[in-house]
């Protein structure tokens, strides 16, 4: 990855401090984003392995781009704004990450360590292992310091509490303006529209809606839902905002939750799929789009529309394309010219992908040189929170994932539970905001 | 070296996962806790739906059964102190929890193939006491067991404990069996091929008031009597033991170094495994609807999979044997009551002992794996079936929690659950036959501490239903004491 020659100034040209290391920055970008543009991808090692690490999903639902900040540990990186002088520390990885002795356990057990079986009850070795297990398991090292109290909660109420700012959570919020209807929407990352802003850009999608055109004070930004519990007083949306002061917990209670959340990038098993280099499909259209950071030479993998949406946006920005391997069957007709047919895709590299290697499903196995493996598969939808409300999720065997079970109108099994958008099971931005809009409608209705 | 990762936080590999399948743990809620998949930072955000396809492809699962785990708050690693700004109003009892429905189970993961039509013994309840107790049966030569169990192997209390086991009780009958247990614990990978992880880093109890205190205090004279070496340790002296405990608050506390803490799992896997390999089946997925009686005698068990003749019935159903009692008119003093608990991001060894404050029934330990695990009782905490996650509980706990360990207030917490203690009026287990219905043998009533005491309890309970010699424990815990009156307290429960 690097800073493409064309990049826009975003922002003020800061450094950050990498264990002792000056690394230039852009103030405000994720900071992962400034380590990888700036050639230093390695940002962990692996929990039981000592693998290398580097930033995969940039959606923080993975933990390759964990690091020490600030004498905090486990801090996602992908998350946490580059800001002049702090400080960033690899962890797990003894003397360094890029030079790690634990290493060799990846090595001994090329198999994989079963840790339910390994030396158990073999006297001696047995204690000894329990010993040795103990210093190696663990992720970071605790705080030295007393935490100073977060800011104090604040209990909100409102008629509907939208969660998530994408394509069908800012056409519902709009719906909702429009009928006068109070609500709340809040958004996890600084900006909103989802993969409107960050996604490979597709066919027919719906431009992002003006937040000014809004009702004042909805949009709750760098908020994050955390659960949807109940007490005495009802049903409450329990929220982490970010202020200037610190996290702040918001307990928000209404009469009808809009989920609309979309969906994690998820992990598609293959040979290497952790190695740094390695990046989610999503991750790479959100460094291009917002941060012109991008490889020099990509390799693509995955299925579906996002993997050649995202072929397009690459090209257009003058990446070099080594292949686009659709996993699931023959490409559309109008896809990338490179695109294939494949199967058992593997990355290879010690500490960084150096190539990418698969078998068409016509020829022999091939092997092509790239710094980037690209994995654009549909979003696992983020079922967690309608779950917690008592929705019905169900697996989609063609599809591989779980989708939240809502009829046309967004209504879940939990009568104030709704749910639009990718979290139902996917479709295009197009259809998300045509499913959002609909929704706000049906839930209006049934509003007192 | 080329590996195929599944879950990139826990280092799972997709082998790992077939590997899990290869040993009957085809569910997703099994797998999950077999390979650790989905147990890591990101809580099965990149893993999840791939592991689930694999299970399907590798046709581990029919479609239908392929159903999530339980999605555990928070959804994102929320830092102690952020959750300690929660209000709680400690005057009204907890409402709610959240998710509710987590105990019912799809019904296309009941197994297809038939039940044994009879057996002389059949087990209710596959959580380490039925399943203990099956191993033991079968070491003694009874191998015509079955053990029914509703769910997966640790969807109950046994799945859902903290892991902490201690010899610092205040009864010298629960004493000696949480000794012996301790002892079976050490030599459990050699017997049954499988690691538990036990680590003896000592229980920390902390006195907030003299009673308290001097509970502690006579404890000690106590356990010495009975070769167990607690000490009395000054609020220094603890300190000096868990480096960065304030203290505040406490008058007294008390140590003893052999106490410890387990990963409860592998005893399940451990026991089932065993059992197994003797011929006992351990049928999960499996309800029991009902029974028949006649001539006062249970003579067969219901299920939701057919109907099976038996000999002796054993109700190890944990929080659930009241229920499961009724079906057959035998009402149980026992209560449920939900205990809330919550697991950290893994951090590199910082504290050796569990700790916990027996005033408030705060608790906290760190696991194996470097966890802080910790819960702490509600006194408000009203009787039943409720094993749902309340704002209420992270918020109390963290709270507690940082009053004895500041530095913990940027830890990140990363799932929090819940299960149910079975709690009887005496806080002591209900052994033996069940007057009146001579066949119906009793084996729950633990009061959350059921995990540590599995060992030597179903050890003593086999030899005692096998050679029928008699055993004090069986009188001592009969279910007859509830009536009688006679009944001698045990007042070191935490919660």
């Amino acid at each position: 990855m690097r800073r493409l020659p064309d990049a826009s100034l975003r922002g003020r040209a800061i450094t950050v401090d990498l264990e002792g290391e000056s690394i230039p920055a852009i103030e405000g970008e994720p900071v992962a984003c400034s380590l990888v543009a700036a050639g230093e991808p390695l940002l962990a090692r692996s929990v039981k392995y000592h693998r290398p690490r580097g930033p995969y999903c940039f959606a923080a639902a993975c933990s390759h781009c964990l690091m020490r900040v600030d004498g905090l540990p486990n801090v996602y990186t992908c998350r946490t704004p580059a800001r002049e002088g702090m400080k960033l520390e690899r962890q797990n990885a003894y003397p360094s990450a890029k030079v790690d002795v634990f290493e060799t356990i990846d090595w001994f057990f090329p198999k994989g360590l079963d840790h339910h079986e390994m030396f158990a009850g073999v006297p001696v070795a047995e204690q000894v292992m329990a010993k040795v297990a103990r210093q190696l398991a663990g992720l970071g090292i605790l705080p030295k310091e007393a935490a100073p109290a977060s800011p104090e909660s604040r209990t909100l109420r409102t008629r509907v509490a939208v969660v998530g700012a994408g394509a069908s959570g800012l056409a519902a919020a709009r719906e909702l303006t429009e009928r006068g209807v109070p609500f709340l929407l809040f958004e996890r990352e600084d900006h909103v529209g989802g993969r409107l802003a960050h996604g490979a850009p597709g066919q027919d999608a719906p431009s992002i809606t003006d937040v000014a055109t809004l009702a004042p004070d909805s949009l709750v930004t760098r908020a994050t839902a955390l659960g949807l519990y109940d007490d005495e007083a009802g049903r409450f949306l329990v929220v982490g905002a970010w202020e200037p002061a610190g996290v702040r917990l918001l307990k928000v209670y209404a009469e009808r939750f809009l989920l609309t959340p979309g969906g994690h990038p998820p992990m598609v098993p293959f040979e290497n799929n952790d190695l740094p280099g390695v990046y989610a499909g999503r991750a790479a259209s959100l460094l291009l789009r917002r941060h012109d950071v991008a490889p020099e030479v990509a390799a693509l993998v995955g299925w579906g529309e996002e993997l050649y949406g995202l072929a397009r946006l690459l090209e257009e920005r003058g990446v070099k394309l080594a292949a686009v391997v659709d996993l699931k069957g023959p490409p559309p007709a109008g896809a990338h010219p490179l695109a294939v047919a494949g199967t058992e895709p593997k990355a290879h590299g010690m500490r960084h992908v150096r190539a990418f290697s698969f078998t068409p499903r016509e020829g022999d196995r091939r092997k092509v040189a790239c710094d980037a493996v690209l994995v654009s598969v549909p979003v696992s939808p983020s079922f967690e929170l309608a779950r917690q409300g008592g929705a019905r999720v169900t697996f989609d065997a063609g599809h591989g994932l779980f989708k939240v079970e809502a009829d046309a109108d967004g209504r879940t099994e939990a009568g104030d539970v709704f749910a639009a958008g990718d979290v139902t099971g996917g479709g295009s931005a197009k259809d998300a905001a045509v499913a959002g809009r609909r929704v706000a409608q049906a839930l209006v209705g049934g509003l007192s | 070296m080329s590996k195929s990762m599944i879950c990139s936080c826990e280092d799972v590999t997709a082998d790992d996962v077939r590997h899990a399948v290869s040993r009957g743990y085809c569910d997703v809620e099994s797998v999950k806790r077999y390979t650790g998949f989905g147990t890591g930072i990101c809580q099965g955000k990149s893993c999840l739906s791939a592991v689930a396809a694999l299970l399907e492809q590798e046709k581990a699962l029919k479609p239908a059964a392929v159903v999530p785990f339980t999605p555990r708050p928070p959804l994102f690693p929320t830092e102690l102190r952020l959750l300690a700004t929660a209000p709680v109003d400690e005057s009204q009892p907890p409402v709610g929890g959240l998710p509710q429905d987590v105990d019912i189970f799809a019904s296309a993961l009941r197994p297809e193939g038939p039940l044994p039509a009879k057996a002389k013994v059949v087990i209710i309840g596959g959580g380490v006491m039925g399943l203990a107790l099956a191993y033991n049966l079968a070491r003694e030569g009874e191998t015509d067991v079955v053990v029914l169990e509703r769910g997966y192997l640790c969807a109950g209390a046994s799945g859902r404990n903290g892991g902490g086991v201690r010899m610092q009780w205040g009864t010298p009958a629960l004493l000696e069996l949480a000794k012996r247990s301790i002892d079976l614990m050490k030599t459990f990978a050699r017997d049954m091929g499988i690691n538990v992880w036990l680590r003896q880093g000592g229980y920390l109890f902390l006195a907030r008031t003299d009673a308290v205190a001097k509970r502690l205090e006579r404890n000690v004279t106590l356990h010495n009597r009975h070769g167990v070496p607690t000490r009395l340790v000054t609020p220094d002296a603890a300190r000096d033991i868990v480096p960065g405990l304030t203290m505040d608050g406490c008058v007294a506390a008390s140590f003893n170094p052999e106490d410890g803490v387990i990963f409860p799992w592998p005893f399940l896997w451990g026991y089932a495994q065993a059992c197994k390999k003797k011929s006992v089946r351990v049928e999960t997925y499996t309800d029991v609807t009902g029974f028949e009686v006649s001539g006062g005698q249970i003579r067969k068990v219901k299920t939701d999979r057919g109907d099976i003749a038996c000999d002796t019935v054993v109700l190890a159903s944990g929080a659930w044997s009241p229920e499961v009692a009724k079906l057959v008119d035998v009402q149980l003093p026992n209560e449920p009551h939900r205990h809330e608990i919550l697991s950290t991001e893994p951090l590199k060894p910082f504290l050796g002992p569990l700790v916990s404050v027996l005033d408030s029934g705060l608790y906290f330990s760190q696991s194996m794996r470097g966890e802080i695990v910790g819960g702490m009782g509600d006194p408000k905490e009203p009787a039943g079936l409720n094993m749902g996650s309340t704002l209420r509980f992270v918020s109390r706990f963290a709270r507690a929690l940082m009053e004895q360990m500041p530095h913990v207030g940027h830890v990140k917490v990363l799932r929090q659950w819940a299960g149910c203690y079975d709690v009887t009026p005496d806080n002591n287990p209900i052994l033996g036959r069940t007057p009146g219905l001579d066949n119906l043998l009793q084996m729950s009533g633990f009061v959350g501490h059921g995990f540590m005491m599995a060992p030597a309890v179903a050890e003593r309970m086999a030899k005692w239903m096998v050679t029928g010699e008699s055993d004090e424990l069986f009188t001592r815990f009969n279910l007859r004491r509830f009536s009688e009156g006679a009944l001698e307290r045990e007042d070191m429960i935490i919660g």
